[in-house]
């Protein structure tokens, strides 16, 4: 084990970290507040790398102002979505699951009649970095450093301010917060639409990196959901975090010696005995920790 | 509810729709219509037929499973296509050995409820919350048919049968017993898929009605109550989720049988999602609509697919939505419904 | 330790300890029941008694202490193996299948056990749940409801049978009648712990009375031993 190859595991330890925590955020995020699962995650990726590359190619805008224009594009659908459907299965979370698998079939196929099979790339900035014989691309780094912000930024918003606040509230006891004149209604919205906006983003960061057709929601959305089910939806941000860090661990070795796919089937695995013991998930698991914790030091 | 009448008025309880003497009256008329037409129709047509009838026991699990135990499943596919898979391997090796389809057959359904099996284990026996089984059971698709996929080449096979990669595995042999064959056009076939589609529905029918059947619904409407009346809760789902495996199995032969061939798309994403549609459409919680609507979409979808496959899932998933939204209970079981109020309402 | 079988209660329970968020709500409780007893827990609010019932019947595992029933140590038993070995639970908030009708509740409940001692049929006449079978059990009166759950649990034959205010929300006369059911139950050998706030109930069945008090047994005794007790008084009754 020498100090190139640390670095070069490190390196696709952080690819993978990056790709899971930016893949599945969003949709934890609308599961731990509004306790849904949201089956069109993928399909609002693919509008977000859609978004940016028709802005890269037909608006001729950078690529920063265009992954930007994913963010509040796919954001301000998710609104929508919300306000349409979304908003009537609160109380039946089956339902929701189906009905956002029919909206996400309606917008894969939607998108092929509309835009065909297949899209031209935007080009991948050719930013490489060397060292002692790897390389490594710059793009990719970038994209581990907008994962960690974005993470950042999402626990600044939830611990640190009002809306944070009213947020977690309304997470832990609707009822409660409601008859505190908390508008959890507009809670909900403006949750779903922070998910989808941070869906929109994914699809736009990724949009250089892969081929742009209507199913490569689904590519996104496998790994997205273990990383959901491993983390749990008792504490989103957390649970995104350690869910991705833990399986980041699991899938860069695998994938690099023995192919994506048993990388796959290794998060599959890994889903499953996690579960097992830790049905609530990693986020779960923490919470019931720091309770006992609090029990003892009270006693 | 003792004796030989017993298990009549236990078939006509009350965990479904169509409980009177007109409903059975209708049914076996229906039911011997099924079997009399290969008298008057033609092997295209049976042929026909017995595609959309092949996929009944699938979505009769998935009601099952959905309806009545309350457990969302994006699975049946998957196990759809492990038993085909399974079934290919095993005849198409033992070709040469007499009832070799047999245990094709056999090896098949029990690969099926072995891995449904274990994967309930781990999921059940944790008591994960609702939503994860519908996300884990798609991510099992998704991996099983990235993995078929790429099983192209000579590398990939097992005994002499090539696994065959995107294109699938082909020249699996069908169904034989003794001298009848199971083919495609065949009537032989066409009769298997109508007595597999009339005993799937009447034993679900008898299941449901049961003691167990019950229980099944017990754990849907409340999970904790049924366990402290001292019910395995978890065991009882692990058996529920095999048995809906065992009969997507069923149908993955009757499929092979039919077509001598399976592909991966048979476990992808939009395979995994037609028996939740037809279930969702129908009414989850009535077999006889289930039974319907999954012969009359895959009746559709195969008209629609002539058009072009996109408009075919547009279509689909334009309906699971409308009836998500405006019908919740499914539209068979939402007519059901009117129907009676009107009735009611008459003089 | 001269005959542990034959002083052995039929439930005895060490050390019982279960924190919520920082709270303990059972705090090393010590408590045995002798069979055939049947004994009312009081105490103010959030003194620990539904809790305790969630730890005896499994819903919640103790952080510490040790659940002994007839002589088997059953602390990590899943709540369904306890049911069978004899103990049932009436929920707090009536938990009955309301889509389902009266009758289809009584077959889940019943699960295989076939040669009935009659004690469920009684149960059914005394309570007035004979003639409503067929009726969905969501459109019971509340009262029935409640008395549908005794009766679901009783249909497990249970030998312990917990009832968590069995009388919430029901009229005086109906309550009077819950009362003189769980002491005839009580009569036939079934041994029964009842947590319940209404005293009018606790003094109808006037029998041995434990308080509960922050998690842990504060008195013990019979009903008029807890009546005359000043400290009972004081922090139950809120008398100075």
């Amino acid at each position: 084990m020498n100090v190139p190859y640390i670095v070069s595991l490190a390196y696709q330890y952080a690819d993978n970290l990056a790709f899971l925590l930016l893949a599945a955020l969003g949709l934890m995020i609308i599961l731990g507040v509004i306790d849904v699962i949201n089956l069109a995650h993928g399909e609002l990726i693919m509008l977000g790398a859609y978004t940016t590359t028709l802005a890269y190619h037909r608006a001729h805008l950078p690529l920063p102002a265009c992954v930007l224009l994913s963010f509040i594009g796919v954001g301000a659908f998710g609104m929508l979505l919300e306000r349409t459907v979304i908003r009537r299965f609160y109380r039946d979370k089956l339902g929701a699951l189906v009905a956002t698998w029919g909206i996400s079939l309606l917008l894969s196929q939607g998108m092929l009649l509309f835009l065909g099979p297949s899209l031209i790339a935007v080009p991948l900035p050719e930013w490489t970095l060397s060292y002692a014989g790897y390389s490594f691309g710059g793009y990719r780094l970038l994209l581990f450093g907008a994962s960690i912000l974005v993470v950042l930024l999402a626990w600044w918003i939830f611990y640190r301010t009002k809306f944070g606040v009213r947020t977690r509230a309304t997470m832990q006891n609707p009822a409660m917060a409601q008859a505190l004149g908390v508008d959890t209604r507009r809670i909900y919205l403006y949750t779903f639409a922070a998910g989808s906006a941070l869906a929109g983003l994914t699809g736009g960061l990724y949009a250089p990196t892969t081929t742009i057709v209507p199913l490569m929601g689904t590519t996104f959305v496998d790994v997205a959901f273990i990383t959901v089910v491993v983390g749990g939806g008792a504490n989103p941000i957390l649970g995104a975090l350690t869910s991705s860090a833990l399986l980041a661990s699991i899938s860069a070795p695998l994938s690099s010696v023995f192919g994506t796919f048993m990388g796959r089937i290794g998060l599959l695995l890994t889903a499953l005995v996690i579960i097992r013991f830790l049905p609530r998930g990693l986020s779960g698991y923490f919470q019931d920790l720091q309770r006992r914790r609090m029990a003892g030091a009270r006693s | 509810m003792r004796g030989p009448l017993g298990i009549f008025s236990r078939v006509g309880g009350r965990q479904d729709l169509g409980r009177g003497a007109a409903f059975w009256v209708a049914f076996a008329i229906v039911a011997l219509g099924l079997v009399a037409f290969p008298l008057f129709g033609s092997a295209f047509y049976l042929s026909n037929l017995a595609n959309f009838f092949v996929y009944v026991p699938m979505g009769l699990g998935l009601c099952l499973l959905w309806g009545y135990g309350g457990i969302l499943s994006f699975g049946q596919a998957a196990f759809f296509g492990i038993s085909g898979y399974v079934y290919g391997i095993v005849a198409q090796n033992l070709s040469l050995t007499p009832g070799a389809s047999l245990l094709g057959v056999a090896a098949a359904i029990l690969a099926t409820v072995i891995v449904a099996a274990l994967f309930g284990y781990f999921v059940f026996y944790g008591q994960v919350s609702a939503w994860i089984i519908p996300l884990l059971t798609l991510v099992l698709s998704l991996i099983l048919e990235t993995f078929m996929a790429q099983t192209a080449g000579y590398q990939w096979r097992i005994g002499h049968v090539l696994l065959g990669g995107y294109n699938g595995m082909t020249g699996i042999p069908s169904i034989q017993v003794g001298p009848l064959e199971f083919g495609g056009a065949s009537i032989a076939l066409y009769l298997l898929t109508v007595i597999a589609m009339l005993l799937g529905y009447l034993g679900l029918r008898l299941l449901v009605n049961s003691h167990f059947g019950y229980v099944v619904v017990g754990v849907r409407d409340d999970v904790e109550r049924t366990r402290m009346l001292g019910y395995n809760v978890a065991r009882m789902q692990v058996t529920v989720f095999a048995l809906a495996a065992g009969l997507a199995g069923l149908s993955g032969v009757l499929y092979v049988s039919w077509g001598n061939y399976i592909n991966p798309s048979s476990m992808g994403l939009y395979a995994a999602t037609l028996p939740v549609i037809w279930t969702a459409v129908g009414g989850r919680s009535s077999l006889i609509a289930v039974t319907l609507s999954t012969v009359a979409l895959k009746w559709l979808a195969d008209s629609l697919a002539v058009r072009g496959g996109e408009y075919a899932f547009l279509i689909m998933g334009a309906l699971l939505l409308a009836t998500m939204l405006f019908f919740p209970a499914g539209i068979v079981v939402s007519l059901n419904r009117l129907w009676r109020r009107a009735r009611r309402q008459a003089p | 330790m001269s005959s542990p079988v034959e002083r052995e209660p039929l439930l005895r329970v060490e050390g019982l300890t279960k924190a919520f968020g920082g709270i303990r709500a059972v705090d090393e409780l010590n408590l045995a029941v002798a069979a055939g007893e049947l004994r009312c827990l009081i105490g103010p609010n959030g003194a620990g008694k539904s809790t305790l019932f969630s730890l005896l019947s499994g819903i919640h595992q103790p952080d510490a202490g040790r659940i002994v029933f007839k002589g088997e140590d059953i602390t990590e038993l899943s709540p369904f193996r306890r049911v069978r070995k004899g103990i049932c639970l009436k929920f707090q908030t009536t938990r009955i299948y309301r889509g389902l009708m009266v009758g289809e509740n009584l077959t889940i409940a019943r699960g295989k056990v076939r040669g009935t001692n009659g004690r469920l049929e009684w149960a059914l006449g005394v309570l007035g749940l004979a003639g409503e079978t067929a009726r969905p059990a969501g459109e019971l009166s509340h009262s029935h409801q409640q008395w549908l759950e005794i009766c679901l649990a009783l249909a497990t034959e249970p030998e312990l049978l917990l009832l968590d205010e069995p009388t919430a929300g029901m009229t005086p006369e109906e309550t009077a009648l819950t009362a003189d059911f769980v002491i005839k139950l009580s009569g036939q050998g079934v041994t029964i712990l009842v947590v319940e706030h209404d005293m009018a109930f606790v003094r109808h069945i006037a029998r041995g009375v434990t308080v509960l008090h922050y998690g842990r047994v504060f008195a013990d005794g019979t009903l008029e031993e807890i009546e005359a007790n000043h400290e009972v008084r004081r922090i139950y009754l809120g008398e100075q």
